[in-house]
């Protein structure tokens, strides 16, 4: 069998509708169970719980009462950046250069890997990221008594001491690619997946799909009006501003897209205060 | 071995017994918490996933930062050949290779997998050409071929103990060394500015997703920080030595030789720091369209860039003119502000970089360290006290104070 064209021409994004959320959380929990997340004894710990997603409740203000209070749930996992790539190089995430020991690439799909058993724990992958996507395991992971049957096979267990994250669960697409091969079809362009955060949204909030594919959804959506980038304010400028600005700035250029009607939220994006 | 101990605290005065008793609880508390962090992780810190580094890591930039004296004093003994610096070279370089030594410790500390530390040399990030990508491979690379020049360096000061130095071919191998020295200096300065630069500025410069820190100049910045400060050090730890031992250690126009580069090199830096402070205003807090004092909140507010620039000018004043650096109270005070000049900007760097919020519905973060930590960072400091304690009492840390009793001898 011949692969005639097998050049990578996927290239990973999702969004966010934060209108259609409503904070159940089930996003979280299929996260957690897909990506075999340990289960600590204080999980309310929040700032050492390792969860590649966290369901963030943003307030307009925090003091603000009935009826100026506004709330929204902000589902956050990993942006997978591309970084400012002006020169059209390979991608250029924030965390992805600083890595003393190559442990974290980025994939020709768009998608910021992690080796964990290649990981020495220095956290300047960390220290780099702004949106505190990646999670350290300050703890051994533990899976208490029958959790440990349940774990998923196609996602490594962490040691004590490494860098874990999202990766947009790529393991879901190598399963499909691998169907795939078993019915014949070699090209690794053929199929598309769903991650299991977009699978378990009832509201169907989340969508993923191929950035590069100008027909799907999510192409769609992200060039939508609505579509806004967390705290980032470049995609509310006016388009010859954004094209300056993408030339100069070294800029994250996540590949997540948050889609949002509702103004104050918009303007929470760009640090300006109740508004 | 017992007896040999019990002599040295029959020996002390009641003074130095209570300082020995504290030094070693110390260290004995760092042995103690060192297994605990090794074996059961970094869980039993304060930091956490907002809070990526601590204490170590402040401990890490102070000390590298003002260890930088010893390359800055090498470069002006054996390069420049200011004589007046020999007296106080052999403390410099013990200071030197002390302050890289625990640096490697609390790196190692650090570390959530401190087993796979050699991974940073078995796979750098090199990037293009022979830069590496991280400013963390660099860390590795520069800051261990740096230590091993240290330890070059501090050899003849062991071979010179009086013990040591009857034997011929040993007093041959240290002349020769001193005589050589000058390449290990050269060789040294090379390097400092590369892991100066990298670990003390250049390492939170380039992180272009954190407006507190990415500045493109933080890397060279800090090459003038470590001048700076670090020459202030290197006069204040060997004259603290000489108020311990009632002696002239080493003579005062030494401490005025180093005390003047440091002054100096404070001017350049407080002019660097105005312009770092004005660019981040300016330029790179709204290119990330933040507000540069917005980004000063919490704990660790603008009162420690008013502190810092505080202890700059104050170390300038004293310093720079010479009315004031000829009157040793003064000096003092000059250099111990430049001291803590240094480690106020390191712990601003970290405890207000790291506090400020990424997102604007969270609040200012604030960090405690645990018992942990700072039996840890002070354990640390603690056997670099016992060790320049120990070189003083035992080794000719101070070939000016030998000189001197020789003649009285005679």
């Amino acid at each position: 069998m011949i692969v005639k064209d097998s050049k990578m021409k996927r290239k990973w994004g999702m969004a966010i509708d934060l209108d259609k959320c409503t904070g159940c959380g089930a996003c979280s929990l299929a996260c957690n169970q897909e990506n075999n997340m340990p289960i600590f004894e204080d999980d309310s710990d929040v700032p050492k719980r390792v969860a590649f997603l966290e369901l963030m409740k943003v307030t307009n203000d925090r003091d603000a009462k009935f009826p100026d209070v506004k709330t929204a749930y902000l589902p956050k996992m990993c942006q997978q950046c591309e970084g400012n790539d002006t020169h059209g190089h390979k991608a250029d995430p924030p965390c992805v250069s600083v890595c003393p020991a190559v442990a974290t690439d980025v994939g020709d799909d768009g998608v910021v890997s992690q080796i964990w058993s290649r990981c020495i724990g220095c956290r300047y992958c960390q220290t780099a990221c702004p949106y505190e996507a990646r999670v350290f395991n300050w703890w051994k992971p533990e899976y208490e008594g029958t959790f440990k049957e349940g774990l998923n096979p196609e996602v490594s267990v962490a040691s004590r001491g490494t860098i874990v994250k999202c990766t947009f669960c790529s393991h879901i697409w190598k399963r499909e690619r691998d169907k795939a091969v078993a019915k014949g079809i070699l090209d690794i362009n053929a199929v598309t997946y769903t991650p299991a955060c977009a699978a378990a949204c009832p509201t169907g909030a989340i969508v993923f799909g191929d950035l590069n594919d100008p027909n799907s959804e999510i192409s769609k959506l992200a060039k939508s009006d609505r579509a806004v980038r967390l705290v980032n304010a470049i995609d509310d400028q006016p388009e010859d501003k954004k094209k300056a600005l993408m030339e100069k700035k070294q800029y994250p250029n996540p590949k997540v897209y948050y889609l949002t009607s509702q103004k104050w939220l918009r303007d929470m994006m760009r640090f300006k205060k109740n508004s | 071995m017992v007896q040999f101990i019990k002599n040295i605290f029959q020996e002390s005065s009641k003074n130095m017994r209570i300082t020995l008793y504290v030094l070693i609880t110390l260290v004995v508390l760092f042995a103690i918490f060192a297994i605990q962090i090794l074996f059961w992780g970094l869980g039993y810190t304060d930091m956490n996933n907002n809070f990526t580094w601590g204490a170590w890591i402040i401990g890490d930039l102070g000390l590298v930062a003002l260890g930088g004296g010893a390359f800055t004093t090498g470069y002006l003994l054996y390069i420049f050949r200011v004589d007046k610096l020999r007296p106080i070279i052999n403390s410099t370089v013990l200071l030197g290779f002390m302050c890289y030594l625990f640096t490697f410790v609390f790196l190692l500390f650090d570390l959530g997998q401190p087993l796979r530390c050699w991974f940073g040399f078995a796979y750098p990030n090199w990037g293009k050409g022979v830069y590496p990508a991280s400013m963390l491979t660099e860390v590795f690379f520069c800051l261990s071929i740096y230590f091993c020049i240290l330890c070059v360096e501090l050899i003849p000061t062991i071979l010179e103990h009086k013990v040591l130095i009857k034997n011929k071919v040993i007093a041959t191998i240290a002349h020769y060394m001193h005589v050589l020295m000058w390449t290990m200096a050269a060789a040294g300065t090379f390097l400092s500015f590369f892991h100066q630069g990298s670990l003390g500025g250049g390492m939170w410069g380039v992180l272009y997703g954190r407006p507190v820190w990415y500045s493109p100049h933080f890397f060279f910045m800090a090459v003038v920080a470590a001048i700076a400060g670090g020459t202030s050090f290197m006069t204040m730890m060997p004259y603290i030595a000489g108020k311990v031992m009632k002696k002239e250690v080493v003579p005062m126009e030494t401490y005025q030789i180093l005390t003047k580069v440091s002054g100096i090199v404070f001017v350049g830096y407080f002019i660097f720091r105005v312009y770092d402070v004005y660019t981040a205003i300016v330029k790179y807090a709204p290119m990330n369209f933040r507000d540069y004092f917005d980004m000063w909140g919490g704990y660790y507010g603008i009162w420690m860039l008013v502190l810092e620039f505080i202890l700059i000018i104050s170390a300038i004043f004293f310093l720079v003119q010479k009315k004031y650096r000829e009157q040793e109270k003064f000096m003092v005070i000059g250099a111990t502000s430049g001291i803590l000049a240094i480690v106020t900007s390191k712990l601003s760097v970290l405890l207000h970089g790291f506090s400020v919020p990424n997102f604007p519905w969270k609040g200012f973060t604030a960090y405690m360290p645990t018992i942990q930590e700072w039996a840890i960072t002070f354990g640390c400091f603690a056997c670099m006290i016992l060790i320049y304690m120990i070189f003083a009492k035992w080794f000719p840390l101070f070939p000016h104070l030998e000189h001197e009793e020789h003649e009285a001898h005679h």
